[in-house]
């Protein structure tokens, strides 16, 4: 080989580490575990021992994922009480290990950067970048910073005491399966590879079992049709056999032969006894060939007519079944959901949750009511075919049985090439949904710049897509029926020839002839279901845990067992030492610590990003903090009730939501069974009466998705209203006022300013001016508090605030004009 | 620490009885309210007009400012009782729906031929979102004209008027 670069062997080192046999590139990842203390290989263990002086010992010792020159390969970062040795084996001319003095640093920093960190050793004097590594073993080294920051901190007094403080087990990584590192679907939240089929089938059938009273009737029933629906075919044989051929026979015989030809007495196979007994209550003539005929006709019309009635109850008494698991799978989930943590919201999208409710739950109970039926079914219906072949012609049935696995090969070779199609399909038809979801809404914009030709080919391009997905799938079903016609035709071919020949050789009867190709023409069916089987089954798996999912996961914010109750508070809030993360990446908390009295208002200034939702989502405790308390009253929150800590707080959002219903409803919606008075009464005091008796429908009027069309500043102040009926002793503002205009706002401050009296407020508010009733302002900078004061304290300090205010300032200036 | 608002302080309904309400010769009213003073073409709104219709009574004046409420009209002297229920009978026109005799169409437009307390009657629906069910068992219907009609619990209406209606819902 020539001009081999020389970082490809680094490379083909770390391709050599995959096992070989298997899938290399789907290697199991296991989580490492997360500890700060690492097996060292032995010769590094022996270099790094060599180092230390007698009794110094190795405290920290953890392995990178990365070298300095970017390829992937394992340095070490060793640490003692005394000393802190890199082992870098990139650098040239060999492994090198860096020794560096603890009582020499003065702190220990992680470098931030795009998919992947640098940890860096600052000195008086200069620093060394002493490891890199991807985000992959990023909680590692955010374990073992702070570790190493305290032996710093203790070989060197003068060292920097504050450790970059990161947040430990927030947030889940939802983007890797946990258990087998392989990259999970954003779609489906479920990892496609670690899906346990079996146990969740199980699982699925335990939904099944409390209407088991009707649904073993009805499987009882089904195995009952099965076998009967096929006697038609086995009394055709009888038909031919002991009716039809002797009565040609008979009547050629006479006709040739003019004497009286000798017609066998008639056999009634199986069903002797009962035939006789039909025949002659009904006082036909047995031996007649007639009468003979119209008693197996009718046998064929009971049979067929049984089997049809019989199928039609086992059909709605699994609709039954069927129709209470889902049910009872869609409450149970849907009632889990309203138990679950906002953070379990956040990482899935609305369509995703809502398509599991209805569509995964509805495909289980295809699968559990249709599905397993038949695939007991299916397998009874084909061993009953066997079993009759095989009675009747061993060797025919043999000759007829050749085919099958032509069918089962093609069945199934279809099936996965037909899915694959229609899972581009699907996607395409998704794709084409997606344009008109953004440009129906967009298309202000579109005909504003003059894209609508731009748009049309945008869509004509999906357009066709989709019609080359359908054409394959047309390629794909054109070939496939002829080709299964002529597998199953083979098998009537097949029958002609070897039972003809046996017949020949009499050792097949006319009938039996006629009964073999009766049953050929039933095993289709069967094969082809229960070949379809493992690709229903797979389904079925991958909506069980999606379905299961929700149902298995704990709500992260939940009520302890010794949680206690709330009642009558006075509205003390206190935060201390708060940390808070949404994932394991940036804290949106730093560290938040400070109080507010009771009937105190507090406003929370900063920049976007700047922390201030985060803070009054823990005290409503949609989220707990990672670190430090949060306490009301003195009781920590964590340690209360949800539903009597929610209880005491009022909410009035940006964007307030307004539920299906009257106005009456949405405004009552905070206090079940609330009197007509108290409703008019929080509407009046939340200036929205006025509007509201406007409307035609007054209170009664339907406002929500499909309801009255509501402004946006009157959606507000119902929502002030519902804030105002609660009554709550802490009232939490999220920008109330933002997205209104300005007439609007100074109304809604009129009703806000009613609202707060004597409650502990807490208000967001991008114009500052709707915080001028504010007691004392907060200015949240990266998860800090910035400044904290008075509006004139904190204009008189010049600082953050004191800037802000004069940019709006200005800002309104320039609107006055 | 100032007390949090008391919530039902912040509405004060009129007292009725000191309420009186006549009829002008223009067919409007008149209402003098309990201080004495006396309004001229006062409209008077149900503002729970479907679930409460004889309660809560907003009196406006010509302006649509509101000059208060009145909780019940039962309150008020038999006079004035009288003349504030015709009007408001005269306000509000929505007939009850005693019996569906046939409900036909497709896509949500729908033509309706029922039976009212008021007289037989056609009319026809943009959307199936114009039939409102309340739990209690009560339709509200909106027709394309935005006209309304009611149906007071559809579990008491004939099967065949049922039948027809809960295709709708």
């Amino acid at each position: 080989m020539h001009g081999m670069r020389p970082g490809s062997s680094v490379r083909r080192e770390f391709f050599r580490k995959s096992p070989s046999n298997g899938h290399p590139a789907f290697e199991k990842q296991a989580d490492e575990e997360l500890t700060t203390m690492e097996e060292m290989p032995e010769e590094l263990e022996n270099r790094a021992q060599a180092l230390l002086a007698n009794g110094e010992e190795i405290k920290v010792a953890i392995s990178t994922d990365l070298q300095f020159d970017g390829t992937y390969g394992k340095d070490w970062v060793i640490a003692t009480d005394k000393r802190l040795i890199a082992f870098n084996q990139n650098s040239t001319p060999q492994h090198q290990l860096r020794e560096i003095s603890l009582s020499s640093v003065e702190a220990v920093e992680i470098v931030e950067m795009h998919g992947n960190n640098i940890l860096k050793v600052r000195m008086p004097e200069n620093a060394v970048e002493v490891a890199r590594y991807s985000r992959r073993v990023s909680p590692k080294f955010d374990l073992a910073t702070p570790e190493l920051a305290t032996l710093v901190s203790e070989a060197n007094p003068n060292a920097e005491q504050e450790a970059p403080h990161r947040p430990q087990g927030s947030g889940k990584n939802k983007d890797k399966c946990e258990t087998c590192g392989h990259p999970i679907p954003r779609w489906s939240g479920v990892c496609v590879n670690c899906v346990e089929k079996r146990k969740l089938i199980f699982r699925l059938i335990r939904y099944a079992y409390p209407f088991w009273h009707v649904a073993a009737p009805a499987l009882a029933l089904m195995m009952l049709i099965r076998f009967v629906s096929l006697y038609p075919t086995y009394l055709s044989k009888e038909v031919v056999d002991n009716v039809l051929v002797p009565a040609e026979r008979a009547v050629v015989g006479a006709t040739v032969t003019q004497t009286g030809a000798e017609i066998p007495p008639p056999t009634w196979g199986h069903l002797s006894g009962i035939v006789d007994g039909i025949a002659e209550w009904m006082t036909l003539p047995v031996a007649g060939s007639w009468g003979h005929l119209v008693t197996l006709i009718l046998l064929m019309v009971g049979f067929n007519f049984f089997t049809m009635s019989a199928s039609a109850v086992r059909g709605y008494m699994m609709a039954w079944v069927g129709q209470n698991i889902t049910r009872r799978l869609r409450n149970e989930t849907y009632e889990h959901l309203n138990a679950l943590s906002l953070d379990f919201y956040n990482d899935r999208d609305t369509g995703n949750l809502m398509s599991r409710i209805t569509e995964d739950v509805a495909r289980l109970r295809d699968f559990i009511a249709n599905g397993l039926q038949d695939l007991i079914g299916d397998s009874l219906t084909l061993i009953f075919i066997c079993a009759l072949m095989f009675n009747e012609n061993w060797r025919l049935a043999l000759w007829t049985l050749i085919p099958l696995p032509c069918l089962i090969f093609f069945t199934i070779f279809f099936g996965q090439k037909m899915s694959k199609v229609f899972s581009v399909l699907w996607k395409r038809y998704a794709d084409i949904s997606s344009i008109l979801a953004s440009t129906i809404p967009g298309v202000r914009v579109v005909k504003a710049f003059a894209r609508e030709r731009y748009e049309i080919n945008r869509f004509s391009e999906q357009t066709y897509q989709v019609f080359q997905g359908e054409m394959n799938a047309a390629k794909l079903w054109t070939l496939y029926r002829p080709i299964m016609e002529f597998i199953i035709f083979s098998g009537s071919i097949l029958i002609w020839l070897v039972g003809g020949s046996q017949i020949f050789g009499g050792a097949l009867t006319l009938g039996q002839l006629m009964m073999f190709h009766g049953l050929m023409g039933r095993f289709f069916r069967p094969v082809y279901t229960l070949c379809q089987m493992n690709e229903r089954f797979i389904r079925a798996a991958t909506s069980a845990d999606r379905v299961f999912e929700i149902m298995d996961t704990p709500p992260s914010v939940a009520d302890r067992k010794e949680a206690v109750e709330l009642s009558n508070i006075r509205g003390a809030v206190e935060f201390k030492d708060v940390y808070f993360s949404y994932d394991t990446e940036k804290n949106a908390l730093n560290g938040i610590s400070f109080g507010a009295e009771p009937g105190e208002m507090i406003g929370l200034v900063g920049h976007s990003g700047a922390g201030k939702s985060t803070l009054i989502n823990l005290i409503t405790r949609f989220y707990d903090p990672n670190e430090g308390t949060i306490k009301i009253d003195g009781h920590d929150t964590q340690q209360v009730k949800l539903k009597a800590l929610r209880q005491q707080i009022g909410v009035v959002l940006q964007d307030p939501f307004l539920f299906q219903g009257s106005i009456a409803d949405n405004i009552g919606y905070s206090k079940p069974g609330a009197s007509r008075h108290e409703i008019i009464a929080a509407a009046k005091a939340a200036n929205a009466h006025n509007f509201i008796v406007k409307f035609p429908d007054g209170y009664d009027t339907m406002v929500g998705e499909r309801g009255t069309r509501v402004s946006g500043g009157e959606r507000q102040r119902i929502s002030i209203a519902r804030a105002i009926l609660k009554n709550p002793r802490i009232l939490i503002l999220d920008e109330a006022t933002s997205s209104v205009d300005t007439e609007t706002e100074s109304n809604i401050q009129e009703a806000l300013e009613r609202l707060v009296r004597g409650r502990t407020v807490f208000a967001i508010a991008h114009r500052l001016s709707t915080l001028k009733y504010a007691d004392r302002l907060v200015v949240l900078k990266n998860g800090k508090i910035d400044e904290i004061g008075t509006h004139e304290e904190l204009l008189a300090k010049e600082g953050t605030y004191a800037s802000l205010c004069e940019k709006q300032t200005e800002l309104s200036k320039i609107r006055a004009w | 620490m100032q007390e949090a608002m008391q919530i039902t302080d912040e509405v004060q309904f009129l007292d009725a009885s000191k309420v009186k309400v006549t009829r002008s010769a223009f067919e409007e009213l008149i209402v003098k309210l309990p201080d004495g003073e006396t309004h001229t073409s006062v409209e008077a709104v149900r503002t729970f007009p479907l679930t409460d219709s004889n309660k809560y009574i907003a009196l406006l004046d010509s302006e649509g400012e509101e000059l208060g409420i009145i909780q019940d009209i039962k309150q008020l002297s038999r006079n004035s009782e009288k003349v504030l229920a015709s009007e408001l009978q005269k306000r509000y026109f929505m007939p009850k729906i005693t019996k569906i005799h046939a409900l036909e169409g497709q896509f949500g437009v729908t033509r309706w031929d029922v039976e009212t307390n008021r007289g037989p009657v056609q009319f026809g629906l943009r959307t199936r979102y114009d039939v409102v069910t309340l739990d209690s068992g009560r339709v509200f219907i909106k027709d394309a004209d935005g006209n309304r009609y009611e149906i007071e619990n559809y579990h008491r209406l004939d099967a065949t008027s049922f039948a027809l209606l809960e295709t709708q819902m």
